[in-house]
Protein backbone atom coordinates (compact mmCIF):
# COMPACT_ATOMS: atom_id res chain seq x y z
CA UNK A 1 0.00 0.00 0.00
CA UNK A 2 2.84 2.34 0.94
CA UNK A 3 4.59 1.48 -2.30
CA UNK A 4 1.47 2.31 -4.29
CA UNK A 5 1.04 5.62 -2.48
CA UNK A 6 4.71 6.39 -3.07
CA UNK A 7 4.40 5.55 -6.75
CA UNK A 8 1.31 7.74 -7.17
CA UNK A 9 3.02 10.54 -5.24
CA UNK A 10 6.16 10.40 -7.38
CA UNK A 11 4.15 10.34 -10.61
CA UNK A 12 2.05 13.28 -9.43
CA UNK A 13 5.09 15.32 -8.45
CA UNK A 14 6.74 14.55 -11.78
CA UNK A 15 3.60 15.61 -13.65
CA UNK A 16 3.33 18.83 -11.63
CA UNK A 17 7.03 19.59 -12.20
CA UNK A 18 6.83 18.93 -15.93
CA UNK A 19 5.26 22.20 -17.04
CA UNK A 20 7.41 24.60 -14.95
CA UNK A 21 10.54 22.68 -15.96
CA UNK A 22 9.55 22.84 -19.61
CA UNK A 23 8.85 26.57 -19.34
CA UNK A 24 12.23 27.12 -17.65
CA UNK A 25 13.88 25.19 -20.48
CA UNK A 26 12.03 27.30 -23.08
CA UNK A 27 13.19 30.44 -21.27
CA UNK A 28 16.82 29.34 -21.31
CA UNK A 29 16.60 28.53 -25.04
CA UNK A 30 14.96 31.87 -25.82
CA UNK A 31 17.74 33.59 -23.91
CA UNK A 32 20.27 31.81 -26.12
CA UNK A 33 18.65 33.24 -29.25
CA UNK A 34 19.15 36.81 -28.06
CA UNK A 35 22.54 36.25 -26.45
CA UNK A 36 25.07 36.34 -29.28
CA UNK A 37 28.68 35.80 -28.19
CA UNK A 38 31.43 36.26 -30.76
CA UNK A 39 32.76 32.70 -30.54
CA UNK A 40 31.37 29.54 -32.06
CA UNK A 41 29.37 31.12 -34.87
CA UNK A 42 31.03 29.11 -37.62
CA UNK A 43 30.29 25.90 -35.76
CA UNK A 44 26.68 26.87 -35.04
CA UNK A 45 26.19 27.75 -38.71
CA UNK A 46 27.57 24.36 -39.76
CA UNK A 47 25.42 22.47 -37.27
CA UNK A 48 22.31 24.42 -38.36
CA UNK A 49 22.95 23.57 -42.01
CA UNK A 50 23.47 19.92 -41.10
CA UNK A 51 20.14 19.95 -39.26
CA UNK A 52 18.34 21.53 -42.23
CA UNK A 53 19.94 18.95 -44.52
CA UNK A 54 18.75 16.10 -42.30
CA UNK A 55 15.29 17.47 -41.53
CA UNK A 56 14.35 19.06 -44.86
CA UNK A 57 16.44 17.66 -47.71
CA UNK A 58 16.55 14.04 -46.52
CA UNK A 59 12.80 14.15 -45.78
CA UNK A 60 11.91 15.03 -49.37
CA UNK A 61 11.65 11.38 -50.38
CA UNK A 62 8.95 11.00 -47.71
CA UNK A 63 7.08 14.26 -48.00
CA UNK A 64 6.74 14.30 -51.81
CA UNK A 65 4.98 10.91 -52.14
CA UNK A 66 2.83 11.65 -49.09
CA UNK A 67 1.81 15.04 -50.52
CA UNK A 68 1.06 13.48 -53.92
CA UNK A 69 -1.08 10.76 -52.37
CA UNK A 70 -3.00 13.12 -50.11
CA UNK A 71 -3.43 15.76 -52.82
CA UNK A 72 -4.72 13.34 -55.45
CA UNK A 73 -6.98 11.49 -52.98
CA UNK A 74 -8.58 14.74 -51.87
CA UNK A 75 -9.12 15.91 -55.44
CA UNK A 76 -10.63 12.55 -56.43
CA UNK A 77 -12.95 12.41 -53.42
CA UNK A 78 -14.13 16.01 -53.47
CA UNK A 79 -14.42 16.30 -57.26
CA UNK A 80 -17.32 13.87 -57.00
CA UNK A 81 -19.22 15.63 -54.24
CA UNK A 82 -18.60 19.32 -54.88
CA UNK A 83 -19.03 21.91 -57.58
CA UNK A 84 -15.98 23.17 -59.46
CA UNK A 85 -15.74 26.34 -57.39
CA UNK A 86 -15.96 24.36 -54.13
CA UNK A 87 -13.11 22.07 -55.13
CA UNK A 88 -10.59 24.93 -55.19
CA UNK A 89 -11.92 26.26 -51.93
CA UNK A 90 -11.81 22.82 -50.31
CA UNK A 91 -8.20 22.35 -51.41
CA UNK A 92 -7.26 25.65 -49.77
CA UNK A 93 -9.28 24.88 -46.66
CA UNK A 94 -7.94 21.40 -46.18
CA UNK A 95 -4.42 21.34 -47.59
CA UNK A 96 -3.08 24.86 -47.08
CA UNK A 97 -4.80 25.57 -43.78
CA UNK A 98 -4.96 22.23 -41.98
CA UNK A 99 -3.54 19.07 -43.54
CA UNK A 100 -0.33 20.65 -44.88
CA UNK A 101 1.00 21.94 -41.55
CA UNK A 102 -0.11 18.89 -39.54
CA UNK A 103 1.22 16.25 -41.96
CA UNK A 104 4.51 18.17 -42.30
CA UNK A 105 4.81 18.31 -38.52
CA UNK A 106 3.98 14.61 -38.26
CA UNK A 107 6.72 13.68 -40.71
CA UNK A 108 9.24 15.87 -38.87
CA UNK A 109 8.20 14.30 -35.55
CA UNK A 110 8.60 10.77 -36.93
CA UNK A 111 11.94 11.41 -38.60
CA UNK A 112 13.64 14.21 -36.68
CA UNK A 113 12.16 14.66 -33.21
CA UNK A 114 12.66 11.01 -32.33
CA UNK A 115 16.18 11.04 -33.79
CA UNK A 116 17.18 14.21 -31.93
CA UNK A 117 15.73 12.92 -28.68
CA UNK A 118 17.66 9.64 -29.01
CA UNK A 119 20.85 11.45 -30.05
CA UNK A 120 20.80 13.82 -27.09
CA UNK A 121 19.82 11.00 -24.73
CA UNK A 122 22.80 8.95 -25.88
CA UNK A 123 25.09 11.96 -25.61
CA UNK A 124 23.91 12.38 -22.05
CA UNK A 125 24.32 8.71 -21.10
CA UNK A 126 27.76 8.35 -22.72
CA UNK A 127 29.12 11.57 -21.19
CA UNK A 128 29.44 13.32 -24.56
CA UNK A 129 27.71 16.39 -23.17
CA UNK A 130 30.33 16.49 -20.42
CA UNK A 131 33.00 16.25 -23.13
CA UNK A 132 31.51 19.36 -24.76
CA UNK A 133 31.54 21.12 -21.40
CA UNK A 134 35.16 20.11 -20.84
CA UNK A 135 35.98 21.98 -24.04
CA UNK A 136 34.57 25.11 -22.40
CA UNK A 137 31.51 25.09 -24.65
CA UNK A 138 27.95 25.54 -23.43
CA UNK A 139 26.20 22.34 -24.62
CA UNK A 140 22.83 24.06 -24.55
CA UNK A 141 24.06 26.65 -27.05
CA UNK A 142 25.90 24.18 -29.24
CA UNK A 143 23.22 21.49 -29.37
CA UNK A 144 19.94 23.37 -28.92
CA UNK A 145 20.35 26.51 -30.98
CA UNK A 146 21.27 24.85 -34.32
CA UNK A 147 18.49 22.29 -33.85
CA UNK A 148 15.95 24.96 -33.04
CA UNK A 149 16.88 27.08 -36.06
CA UNK A 150 17.37 24.09 -38.34
CA UNK A 151 14.17 22.24 -37.53
CA UNK A 152 12.03 25.38 -37.61
CA UNK A 153 13.46 26.50 -40.97
CA UNK A 154 13.11 22.94 -42.31
CA UNK A 155 9.42 22.69 -41.33
CA UNK A 156 8.76 26.00 -43.06
CA UNK A 157 10.44 24.77 -46.27
CA UNK A 158 8.74 21.38 -46.10
CA UNK A 159 5.34 23.02 -45.65
CA UNK A 160 5.76 25.05 -48.83
CA UNK A 161 6.89 21.92 -50.70
CA UNK A 162 4.02 19.85 -49.29
CA UNK A 163 1.40 22.42 -50.31
CA UNK A 164 2.79 22.84 -53.82
CA UNK A 165 3.22 19.11 -54.43
CA UNK A 166 -0.19 18.24 -52.97
CA UNK A 167 -1.99 20.78 -55.14
CA UNK A 168 0.02 20.70 -58.38
CA UNK A 169 1.08 17.05 -58.17
CA UNK A 170 -2.34 15.92 -57.05
CA UNK A 171 -3.92 17.79 -59.97
CA UNK A 172 -1.46 16.23 -62.42
CA UNK A 173 -2.04 12.70 -61.12
CA UNK A 174 -5.81 13.10 -61.39
CA UNK A 175 -5.47 14.70 -64.84
CA UNK A 176 -3.20 11.93 -66.15
CA UNK A 177 -4.82 8.87 -64.63
CA UNK A 178 -8.55 9.68 -64.38
CA UNK A 179 -11.37 11.20 -66.42
CA UNK A 180 -12.64 13.35 -63.57
CA UNK A 181 -13.38 16.83 -64.99
CA UNK A 182 -11.47 19.42 -62.94
CA UNK A 183 -11.25 22.48 -65.12
CA UNK A 184 -9.36 25.52 -63.98
CA UNK A 185 -8.47 24.14 -60.53
CA UNK A 186 -5.59 26.59 -60.11
CA UNK A 187 -7.87 29.52 -60.96
CA UNK A 188 -10.30 28.37 -58.30
CA UNK A 189 -7.51 27.99 -55.74
CA UNK A 190 -6.22 31.46 -56.65
CA UNK A 191 -9.70 32.87 -56.06
CA UNK A 192 -10.12 31.03 -52.78
CA UNK A 193 -6.70 31.56 -51.17
CA UNK A 194 -6.07 34.66 -49.10
CA UNK A 195 -2.99 36.25 -47.54
CA UNK A 196 -4.24 35.06 -44.15
CA UNK A 197 -4.12 31.43 -45.32
CA UNK A 198 -0.43 31.73 -46.22
CA UNK A 199 0.35 33.68 -43.05
CA UNK A 200 -1.45 31.16 -40.85
CA UNK A 201 0.38 28.23 -42.51
CA UNK A 202 3.71 29.92 -41.84
CA UNK A 203 2.82 30.79 -38.24
CA UNK A 204 1.77 27.20 -37.62
CA UNK A 205 4.99 25.88 -39.15
CA UNK A 206 7.10 28.21 -36.99
CA UNK A 207 5.28 27.27 -33.80
CA UNK A 208 5.33 23.56 -34.67
CA UNK A 209 9.08 23.77 -35.29
CA UNK A 210 9.64 25.53 -32.00
CA UNK A 211 7.47 23.19 -29.94
CA UNK A 212 8.83 20.00 -31.55
CA UNK A 213 12.44 21.07 -30.99
CA UNK A 214 11.90 22.24 -27.44
CA UNK A 215 10.07 19.05 -26.43
CA UNK A 216 12.62 16.65 -27.90
CA UNK A 217 15.57 18.60 -26.48
CA UNK A 218 13.90 18.94 -23.09
CA UNK A 219 13.47 15.19 -22.82
CA UNK A 220 16.95 14.54 -24.19
CA UNK A 221 18.55 16.82 -21.61
CA UNK A 222 16.65 15.38 -18.65
CA UNK A 223 19.14 14.69 -15.87
CA UNK A 224 20.02 11.18 -14.63
CA UNK A 225 19.10 9.63 -17.94
CA UNK A 226 19.71 5.86 -18.16
CA UNK A 227 20.27 3.92 -21.37
CA UNK A 228 17.17 1.83 -20.67
CA UNK A 229 15.09 5.00 -20.38
CA UNK A 230 15.80 6.17 -23.93
CA UNK A 231 13.17 4.07 -25.80
CA UNK A 232 10.41 5.06 -23.38
CA UNK A 233 11.51 8.68 -23.59
CA UNK A 234 11.46 8.58 -27.39
CA UNK A 235 7.90 7.34 -27.54
CA UNK A 236 6.92 10.00 -24.99
CA UNK A 237 8.58 12.66 -27.18
CA UNK A 238 6.66 11.55 -30.28
CA UNK A 239 3.30 11.61 -28.50
CA UNK A 240 3.97 14.90 -26.71
CA UNK A 241 5.19 16.60 -29.90
CA UNK A 242 2.17 15.48 -31.89
CA UNK A 243 -0.25 16.48 -29.16
CA UNK A 244 1.36 19.92 -28.78
CA UNK A 245 1.15 20.45 -32.56
CA UNK A 246 -2.55 19.58 -32.55
CA UNK A 247 -3.20 22.00 -29.68
CA UNK A 248 -1.25 24.77 -31.44
CA UNK A 249 -3.10 24.01 -34.68
CA UNK A 250 -6.50 24.35 -33.01
CA UNK A 251 -5.54 27.55 -31.18
CA UNK A 252 -4.19 29.23 -34.34
CA UNK A 253 -7.20 28.14 -36.41
CA UNK A 254 -9.60 29.44 -33.78
CA UNK A 255 -7.69 32.74 -33.49
CA UNK A 256 -7.67 33.41 -37.23
CA UNK A 257 -10.80 31.81 -38.60
CA UNK A 258 -13.44 31.87 -35.88
CA UNK B 1 48.81 31.26 -5.68
CA UNK B 2 46.69 28.07 -5.85
CA UNK B 3 45.49 27.01 -9.28
CA UNK B 4 42.50 25.19 -7.80
CA UNK B 5 41.12 25.64 -4.33
CA UNK B 6 38.23 23.74 -2.79
CA UNK B 7 37.12 25.31 0.50
CA UNK B 8 34.86 23.54 3.02
CA UNK B 9 33.65 21.19 0.33
CA UNK B 10 31.07 18.48 0.89
CA UNK B 11 30.23 16.04 -1.89
CA UNK B 12 27.29 13.67 -1.85
CA UNK B 13 28.10 9.99 -2.44
CA UNK B 14 28.11 8.46 -5.92
CA UNK B 15 27.99 4.74 -6.64
CA UNK B 16 29.22 2.67 -3.70
CA UNK B 17 31.26 5.54 -2.20
CA UNK B 18 30.79 7.43 1.04
CA UNK B 19 30.93 10.91 -0.45
CA UNK B 20 33.35 13.46 0.99
CA UNK B 21 32.62 15.66 3.97
CA UNK B 22 33.94 19.09 4.91
CA UNK B 23 37.36 19.15 3.33
CA UNK B 24 39.57 21.85 1.91
CA UNK B 25 42.18 21.35 -0.75
CA UNK B 26 44.62 23.63 -2.54
CA UNK B 27 46.55 22.76 -5.67
CA UNK B 28 49.61 24.82 -6.56
CA UNK B 29 51.84 24.92 -9.62
CA UNK B 30 54.31 22.04 -9.53
CA UNK B 31 52.16 19.89 -7.25
CA UNK B 32 51.86 16.23 -8.11
CA UNK B 33 49.15 14.68 -5.94
CA UNK B 34 48.62 10.95 -5.90
CA UNK B 35 45.48 9.61 -4.23
CA UNK B 36 45.29 6.66 -1.88
CA UNK B 37 41.81 5.54 -1.06
CA UNK B 38 39.60 2.82 0.38
CA UNK B 39 36.91 3.66 -2.19
CA UNK B 40 37.51 4.02 -5.93
CA UNK B 41 34.16 5.83 -6.22
CA UNK B 42 35.24 8.49 -3.73
CA UNK B 43 38.53 9.02 -5.58
CA UNK B 44 36.62 9.38 -8.87
CA UNK B 45 34.17 11.75 -7.17
CA UNK B 46 37.00 13.92 -5.87
CA UNK B 47 38.56 14.09 -9.34
CA UNK B 48 35.17 15.01 -10.83
CA UNK B 49 34.81 17.75 -8.22
CA UNK B 50 38.23 19.11 -9.18
CA UNK B 51 37.14 19.46 -12.81
CA UNK B 52 33.73 20.84 -11.70
CA UNK B 53 31.80 17.90 -13.13
CA UNK B 54 30.49 17.14 -9.63
CA UNK B 55 28.80 19.97 -7.78
CA UNK B 56 29.22 20.22 -4.03
CA UNK B 57 26.45 20.13 -1.47
CA UNK B 58 28.26 23.04 0.07
CA UNK B 59 31.62 24.71 -0.30
CA UNK B 60 33.51 27.16 -2.48
CA UNK B 61 35.41 26.45 -5.68
CA UNK B 62 38.19 28.81 -6.75
CA UNK B 63 40.14 28.66 -9.99
CA UNK B 64 43.26 30.85 -10.24
CA UNK B 65 42.00 32.66 -7.11
CA UNK B 66 38.68 33.46 -8.73
CA UNK B 67 35.60 32.22 -6.90
CA UNK B 68 33.34 30.28 -9.25
CA UNK B 69 29.60 30.18 -8.62
CA UNK B 70 28.75 26.59 -9.47
CA UNK B 71 24.98 27.10 -9.19
CA UNK B 72 25.09 27.95 -12.91
CA UNK B 73 27.08 25.38 -14.92
CA UNK B 74 28.06 28.06 -17.45
CA UNK B 75 30.28 29.80 -14.89
CA UNK B 76 32.51 26.73 -14.71
CA UNK B 77 33.03 26.40 -18.47
CA UNK B 78 36.16 28.61 -18.65
CA UNK B 79 37.72 26.48 -15.86
CA UNK B 80 36.82 23.20 -17.53
CA UNK B 81 38.43 24.42 -20.73
CA UNK B 82 41.74 24.75 -18.87
CA UNK B 83 41.74 21.34 -17.19
CA UNK B 84 42.95 18.17 -18.87
CA UNK B 85 40.75 15.29 -17.68
CA UNK B 86 41.59 11.71 -18.55
CA UNK B 87 39.18 9.38 -16.80
CA UNK B 88 36.91 6.41 -17.37
CA UNK B 89 33.93 8.71 -18.05
CA UNK B 90 35.73 10.92 -20.59
CA UNK B 91 34.22 10.56 -24.07
CA UNK B 92 34.49 11.59 -27.69
CA UNK B 93 31.60 13.15 -29.59
CA UNK B 94 30.34 10.22 -31.59
CA UNK B 95 28.92 11.96 -34.65
CA UNK B 96 32.17 13.84 -35.38
CA UNK B 97 35.37 12.49 -36.90
CA UNK B 98 38.54 12.04 -34.85
CA UNK B 99 40.00 15.17 -36.48
CA UNK B 100 36.89 17.20 -35.61
CA UNK B 101 37.01 15.86 -32.06
CA UNK B 102 40.64 16.92 -31.70
CA UNK B 103 39.90 20.37 -33.12
CA UNK B 104 36.49 20.77 -31.50
CA UNK B 105 37.55 23.26 -28.82
CA UNK B 106 39.58 25.35 -31.25
CA UNK B 107 36.83 25.32 -33.89
CA UNK B 108 34.51 26.87 -31.36
CA UNK B 109 36.76 29.31 -29.54
CA UNK B 110 38.73 30.46 -32.58
CA UNK B 111 35.48 30.61 -34.59
CA UNK B 112 36.84 28.95 -37.69
CA UNK B 113 36.33 25.56 -39.31
CA UNK B 114 39.44 25.88 -41.47
CA UNK B 115 41.91 25.00 -38.71
CA UNK B 116 44.46 22.23 -38.97
CA UNK B 117 46.11 20.13 -36.27
CA UNK B 118 49.10 21.86 -34.73
CA UNK B 119 52.51 20.13 -34.82
CA UNK B 120 52.30 18.94 -31.21
CA UNK B 121 48.88 17.29 -31.73
CA UNK B 122 49.90 15.78 -35.06
CA UNK B 123 53.03 14.38 -33.41
CA UNK B 124 50.95 12.82 -30.61
CA UNK B 125 48.57 11.35 -33.22
CA UNK B 126 51.52 9.68 -34.95
CA UNK B 127 52.92 8.37 -31.68
CA UNK B 128 49.53 6.96 -30.62
CA UNK B 129 48.86 5.49 -34.12
CA UNK B 130 45.82 7.67 -34.72
CA UNK B 131 47.11 9.73 -37.63
CA UNK B 132 45.71 7.44 -40.33
CA UNK B 133 42.33 7.29 -38.57
CA UNK B 134 41.67 11.02 -38.40
CA UNK B 135 38.73 10.93 -40.81
CA UNK B 136 36.96 8.08 -39.03
CA UNK B 137 34.18 8.48 -36.50
CA UNK B 138 34.49 7.03 -33.00
CA UNK B 139 32.03 4.25 -33.85
CA UNK B 140 34.47 2.94 -36.47
CA UNK B 141 37.41 2.86 -34.07
CA UNK B 142 38.73 0.21 -31.71
CA UNK B 143 37.87 1.16 -28.08
CA UNK B 144 41.58 1.61 -27.35
CA UNK B 145 41.89 4.09 -30.23
CA UNK B 146 39.01 6.06 -28.72
CA UNK B 147 40.86 6.24 -25.41
CA UNK B 148 44.07 7.23 -27.19
CA UNK B 149 42.20 10.00 -28.99
CA UNK B 150 40.77 11.28 -25.71
CA UNK B 151 44.29 11.26 -24.26
CA UNK B 152 45.64 13.25 -27.21
CA UNK B 153 42.73 15.72 -27.00
CA UNK B 154 43.32 16.38 -23.31
CA UNK B 155 47.10 16.61 -23.56
CA UNK B 156 46.94 18.93 -26.56
CA UNK B 157 44.55 21.42 -25.02
CA UNK B 158 47.45 23.04 -23.14
CA UNK B 159 45.80 22.65 -19.73
CA UNK B 160 46.63 24.50 -16.51
CA UNK B 161 45.96 21.31 -14.53
CA UNK B 162 45.99 17.63 -15.41
CA UNK B 163 43.56 15.27 -13.66
CA UNK B 164 44.02 11.55 -14.27
CA UNK B 165 41.97 8.59 -13.13
CA UNK B 166 43.81 5.25 -13.36
CA UNK B 167 45.82 6.18 -16.47
CA UNK B 168 47.34 2.67 -16.58
CA UNK B 169 43.85 1.26 -17.28
CA UNK B 170 42.93 4.01 -19.71
CA UNK B 171 46.02 4.02 -21.88
CA UNK B 172 47.23 1.06 -23.89
CA UNK B 173 50.28 -0.45 -22.13
CA UNK B 174 52.27 -0.25 -25.38
CA UNK B 175 51.71 3.51 -25.43
CA UNK B 176 51.99 4.12 -21.71
CA UNK B 177 55.62 5.14 -21.90
CA UNK B 178 54.79 7.70 -24.60
CA UNK B 179 52.04 9.02 -22.37
CA UNK B 180 54.42 9.25 -19.41
CA UNK B 181 56.93 11.17 -21.51
CA UNK B 182 54.23 13.63 -22.60
CA UNK B 183 53.09 14.13 -18.99
CA UNK B 184 56.71 14.47 -17.82
CA UNK B 185 57.30 17.21 -20.40
CA UNK B 186 54.27 19.04 -19.03
CA UNK B 187 55.13 18.61 -15.35
CA UNK B 188 58.63 19.89 -16.01
CA UNK B 189 56.92 23.16 -16.90
CA UNK B 190 55.34 23.06 -13.39
CA UNK B 191 51.94 21.82 -14.53
CA UNK B 192 50.11 20.52 -11.45
CA UNK B 193 48.84 16.94 -11.65
CA UNK B 194 46.30 15.11 -9.52
CA UNK B 195 45.86 11.42 -10.14
CA UNK B 196 44.62 8.16 -8.81
CA UNK B 197 46.81 5.29 -9.99
CA UNK B 198 47.82 1.85 -8.84
CA UNK B 199 50.90 1.88 -11.08
CA UNK B 200 53.85 2.24 -8.71
CA UNK B 201 56.19 3.51 -11.42
CA UNK B 202 53.74 6.21 -12.51
CA UNK B 203 53.07 7.27 -8.91
CA UNK B 204 56.79 7.42 -8.14
CA UNK B 205 57.44 9.49 -11.26
CA UNK B 206 54.77 12.15 -10.78
CA UNK B 207 53.82 12.28 -7.13
CA UNK B 208 55.43 14.73 -4.74
CA UNK B 209 52.39 14.95 -2.44
CA UNK B 210 49.83 12.48 -1.23
CA UNK B 211 46.07 12.62 -0.69
CA UNK B 212 44.31 10.04 1.41
CA UNK B 213 40.59 9.44 1.14
CA UNK B 214 39.25 7.15 3.82
CA UNK B 215 35.66 6.73 4.98
CA UNK B 216 34.60 9.99 3.39
CA UNK B 217 37.48 12.01 4.88
CA UNK B 218 40.20 13.60 2.79
CA UNK B 219 43.66 14.28 4.16
CA UNK B 220 46.64 15.67 2.28
CA UNK B 221 50.34 15.14 3.04
CA UNK B 222 53.41 16.80 1.61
Amino acid sequence: MNQLAGHIGRRTLAAVDHLPNLLAFIYSILKLIFHRPATGRAMLKKFTLEQIFFTAYQALYVIIPVALLIGSMLIIQFAKVSTQYDLGKIMVLLIVREIGPIVTALIVILRTATAVSIEIGYMQVFHEIEAIEMAGIDPLRLLCLPRLMGITAAILCLLVIFNLVAVIGGYLIVWIFTYIPIKNLFGQIEAAITFTDILVGNIKALLFGFSITVICLYHGFKPNMKITGIPAQTSKVAVECFFSCLVIDVIISVLFYL
Amino acid sequence: MPVIELIDYTLKPEGAGNGLTEFSFSLFSGDGYSIETDSIDDAALFLKALVTLASPRKGTYCFNEMKIDLSDYRNALPCKQRIGYIASDAALISNRTVRENLLFMRYFHEDSLLLTLDDHTADLCRKFDIFDKLERRPGELHPQDIKNTITIRELSKHPDVLVLERPEDFIDHTKFRIFMEAVRAMTQRNLPVVFYSSDADFTKSFSNKKLTISKGRLTSFS
